[in-house]
């Protein structure tokens, strides 16, 4: 399953990214999952291949134009919860991202 | 507490995302975010031009000129580079060709500025033998180029960018055959737009004289003053930034898209004030926030990422474990979210308390001539003594001041932390006991 997460620069989601993939790999759950700014996100669904776009908590605000361009690219979005976008919190992502897998 | 944090997420927030996600805020600060890199790399220049140490600074001292010139190509032009980052990120946003955009955005801006041609003057004085006094032809003003530039590169974006607009969905393009490239059509499809826009330019600009650039320059120098030089400028963005991250909303990224444009004329006017040997004007450039302001992120959380890790309870102890690292290279978005601070009644009053309290405190440092003012962008994931080390050309003050503004910002902290802990640590207490009388199923 291929994953793009969007955060405000692409800085602090390789920290949450890292720890998802590990939680992954415990889990046995085949992830590819990578990491952008706002300003790459939509060239990067474009590129395609994506099940599913996650968006980190902290800018929900351009949620909205986050789901435009998901829904050009038909990819579905979730917004992570506030407790998964930490290292520890990376099972409640996870878990976000299964209800996606087919 | 908890209501006013329901009520900043509720309806203080959706106003400014929106201002903030508003299409042409959106390509000014995508614009200048394109230009950020040639900033960083140009500004180095000015570190190796003007090196912190005496003794090397003099042995470059005689190569200071040669040494600049990146830097001027790169921050003295950054309006240049505005000009087409913004065109182009407007024009994408009405789903309009983006290299027609920033180009014609680009040639907007250019035609406010009139070319000068001295060799007149150059000869004259190649003739009473001053040095590289050659005839150049014809040249532009760098001055209206860089930063002092940048309102009217706004301008120019919207105009060029609104009338291709405009014209293109009135059908007033020049429509070529199926069979041309489509690069060429689209250069077609570009003319009357362009043509457009440079009759009106240059319709104002030289035949009515009008100085665009200066107009827009009067009209932002009392901005740029609120923002640069008083106290205010340091305490509303600073209250804004905080309270929006309280609700869980990068702030900086909300707000920074608003005045970030005068962030950046502030720096470059200090930047070239430094290479041109004069004192530095401005305080307040986005520098001043992020270094003396900022240390280990939004809220100067890296006073309190050192407190959880001698924390008693298990959980905010391991917060902070994972946190501090990070922390030190200003990430904190994990720990926003795992203490959490975020929505966090306890903890929003230190978090947006002790930015304002180091802010005021560095503004007055700064001000009466204690730290050195910033005219350099270092990289913002520079541990915060070293950044300010850098970005204020090596002041040792400012890093002093960095080292006191932790210690401050720990002592902020503390009380609202202590309460926070002994709130954890019953929950984990009851945890404990719930588990054990199977009660947490």
């Amino acid at each position: 399953m291929k994953v793009l997460m969007v955060c405000s620069g692409g800085m602090s989601s390789a920290i949450v990214v890292k720890a998802i993939k590990k939680e992954a790999e415990m889990q046995n759950f085949p992830l590819e999952i990578k990491a952008v700014g706002t300003g790459e996100f939509e060239e990067e669904l474009k590129k395609g291949g994506y099940d599913l776009a996650i968006v980190a908590p902290q800018v929900k605000h351009r949620m909205d134009i986050f789901k435009e361009q998901a829904k050009n690219a038909n990819v579905p979005v979730e917004l992570i919860v506030p407790m998964g976008y930490t290292p520890i919190g990376a099972g409640k992502v996870l878990e976000q991202i299964k209800k996606y897998f087919k | 507490m908890e209501k006013f944090l329901k009520w900043i997420e509720e309806k203080f927030m959706p106003p400014m995302a929106k201002l903030a996600e508003q299409r042409h805020l959106r390509a000014i600060r995508d614009g200048i975010i394109s230009t950020l890199s040639l900033i960083i790399v140009g500004s180095f220049f000015l570190i190796i031009a003007f090196p912190p140490v005496k003794a090397w600074s003099d042995a470059v001292a005689p190569y200071a000129g040669k040494i600049l010139i990146p830097y001027r190509m790169t921050m003295g032009l950054m309006a240049l580079y505005a000009a087409y980052g913004m065109g182009y990120s407007l024009a994408k946003s009405y789903k309009l060709d983006g290299v027609t955009g920033g180009v014609l955005s680009l040639a907007a801006f250019l035609m406010m500025t009139i070319p000068v041609n001295v060799d007149a003057v150059l000869k004259e004085a190649a003739k009473a033998g001053i040095k590289g006094a050659e005839p150049i032809g014809w040249a532009l003003p760098m001055g209206n180029l860089g930063g002092a530039g940048m309102f009217a590169a706004i301008l120019a974006m919207i105009i060029a960018v609104e009338i291709l607009r405009f014209l293109k969905s009135h059908n007033v393009t020049l429509k070529m055959p199926e069979q041309v490239p489509e690069s060429v059509s689209r250069s077609f499809e570009a003319l009357i737009p362009a043509a457009v826009i440079i009759i009106l330019l240059w319709f104002v600009r030289v035949w009515l004289n009008f100085d665009i650039q200066k107009f827009l320059m009067n009209i932002f120098e009392p901005v740029k003053g609120v923002a640069g030089n008083s106290i205010w400028g340091v305490i509303v963005p600073i209250f804004l930034i905080t309270l929006l991250w309280s609700a869980g909303i990068h702030g900086a990224s909300v707000i920074g898209s608003i005045i970030r444009p005068i962030w950046l004329v502030l720096l470059e006017e200090n930047a070239s004030a430094l290479a041109a040997g004069k004192p530095m004007q401005n305080i307040a450039p986005e520098q001043f926030f992020q270094w003396y302001v900022w240390i280990g992120g939004a809220g100067a959380t890296l006073g309190l990422a050192i407190l959880l890790c001698f924390s008693k309870s298990e959980y905010l102890k391991k917060v902070g474990r994972f946190s501090i690292i990070p922390s030190i290279f200003n990430i904190n978005e994990p720990m926003m979210f795992g203490v959490p601070l975020v929505m966090n009644p306890i903890l929003a009053i230190p978090f947006i308390l002790a930015p304002l309290v180091i802010g005021i405190i560095s503004y007055i440092a700064t001000s009466i001539g204690l730290v050195g003012r910033f005219a350099i962008n270092a990289p913002w994931t520079l541990p915060a003594p070293i950044g300010a080390y850098f970005a204020t050309n090596g002041s040792i003050s400012g890093v002093i001041l960095v080292l006191i503004n932790i210690v401050i910002s720990i002592v902020i902290y503390y009380p609202f932390f202590k309460v926070y802990e002994k709130r954890m640590l019953e929950e984990e207490k009851t945890e404990v006991v719930a588990t054990k009388t199977g009660l947490n199923m």
